[in-house]
């Protein structure tokens, strides 16, 4: 496991560093050929170019945007251990192939030019981009469910939490987690959106704004107070999580209806923030750093994972009561 | 927090909650301060009607275990874990007193009588 975590990052170095340095040479090695500031962008409609770049930021700008995009994709990832590493593949191949391509595409289009506005626009190269950005977008994601399956392959069945009940127990386990920076927030937002309502009846302002003002904090305030707060219990009757101060919207598995479950650590910067998250863990619902309770529901392929507390004895209790329904 | 229930207890159901409730206190399933679930939480876990768990809850505010609190819900009062150790004896007491034959007057005369 460690040698392929090894081999991935080395990977993910080789290809930021390999697309940089062709980003920034191409421009340099044909400068000969080139004229002094270059075409970079086009309009929609003419054949004319409308934007242009010296020499040497045509050579750079590209090779920062790359930069920094690998640094963004690969620094939370990176510490997030091997799970979440497949999205970096399927970010940074696509975005390494598109970047070159139009790079290639500028110069072409620029070479042995007087003046850049003699440059035309490159569509041939610009449709033969896009049909290798989707091939090498395709090809990533392949590549990452065939990993992944082979990940998952490996993960022993034998290794979950279970809880021994004793004979004519009946367990129940309940858990709460509250984030009180995300509820000071949903309040702040909302006092906002309130004020925004004070001011729209009393005619302070044009409507417009103020409505847009009003709608958009009381939402992003809906949001956060949603997500706020999480509320668990594992009885016979399966797993239930509702969230939020009033128990709404909730969900409900079964016992029969969870493959497995388990607990794992995870932090806001693996999945992407707070709140209900879709990332390569599947979806988490993020209220802090730290203990989860991570089901694999029955028939799918992603996980749904929970932050809360003592959520090894949970997801310990809902493997027991999975397996005594199964067994009779 | 972990709630265990006996599945052939016999008592009534409110009695059977207070006591998997005051055995989690006691055990420090929850500690002071704490905020229990809500009622409605707890009798769709345990699977009993809302007036039930309403019941055993206002039963062991009464003990002192417990504090209702307007806007926050129920909270694990201070000190509730010797509390509740005490009050899970004394129906041990109880329980074993009856099983002897003793009612409970018996028993509040051998208190009376201890030196």
């Amino acid at each position: 496991m460690r040698d392929t975590t090894a081999a991935r990052r080395t990977t993910a170095a080789v290809w930021t560093a390999g697309v940089t340095a062709v980003l920034a040479a191409m421009p340099l090695l044909a400068r000969d050929r080139l004229p002094d500031r270059l075409a970079t962008h086009w309009g929609l409609d003419g054949d004319t170019p409308n934007g242009s770049m010296p020499l040497w930021a045509a050579s750079l700008v590209p090779a920062l945007i790359w930069l920094v995009t690998a640094a963004a994709v690969t620094v939370p990832l990176m510490r997030a251990g091997p799970p979440a590493r497949p999205w970096t593949t399927v970010t940074l191949l696509p975005m390494g192939v598109v970047l070159t391509g139009a790079q290639a595409a500028v110069i072409r289009a620029n070479l042995d030019r007087a003046d850049w506005h003699e440059a035309r626009q490159p569509t041939t190269w610009v449709v033969a981009i896009l049909a290798a950005a989707l091939l090498a977008g395709v090809a990533a994601w392949l590549l990452v469910a065939r990993r992944r399956g082979t990940y998952d392959a490996t993960t022993p069945d034998g290794g979950t939490p279970a809880l021994d009940i004793p004979k004519g127990r009946r367990l129940v386990w309940f858990s709460r987690t509250a984030n009180p920076w995300l509820q000071l927030i949903a309040a702040a937002i909302g006092l906002v959106a309130v004020g925004a309502l004070v001011a729209l009846a009393g005619g302070v302002a044009a409507p417009g704004t103020l409505w847009a003002l009003f709608a958009g904090c009381a939402a992003g305030s809906l949001a956060c107070a949603v997500f706020s707060s999480v509320q668990a219990h594992v009885s016979e009757r399966g797993l239930e999580v509702s969230f939020g101060p009033l128990g709404w919207p909730g969900r409900r598995w079964a016992p029969g209806d969870i493959d497995t479950a388990r607990m794992e650590v995870r932090r806001p910067a693996e999945v992407g923030g707070w709140g209900y998250r879709l990332s390569g863990l599947g979806t988490t619902v993020m209220l802090r750093a730290g203990e989860c309770l991570v089901i694999r529901p029955r028939g799918r392929r992603s996980d749904f994972a929970i932050s809360i507390d003592d959520a090894e004895r949970g997801a310990a209790l809902l493997n027991t009561l999975r397996t005594d329904r199964t067994r009779g | 927090m972990l709630l265990s229930l006996d599945k052939t207890d016999t008592r009534p159901l409110h009695e059977q909650v207070a006591g998997a409730l005051r055995r989690a206190i006691a055990e420090g399933e929850c500690a002071p301060g704490d905020r229990l679930p809500s009622a409605r939480d707890l009798s769709e876990a345990l699977d009993v009607n809302v007036n039930t768990v309403l019941r055993a809850l206002r039963g062991l505010r009464d003990e002192g275990l417990l504090e209702f609190r307007r806007g926050r819900g129920v909270t694990v009062a201070e000190g509730a874990r010797p509390h509740s150790e005490l009050q899970i004896r004394v129906r041990e007491l109880l329980a074993e007193a009856a099983r002897l034959g003793y009612s409970r007057t018996d028993l509040i005369d051998m208190i009376r009588g201890m030196p």
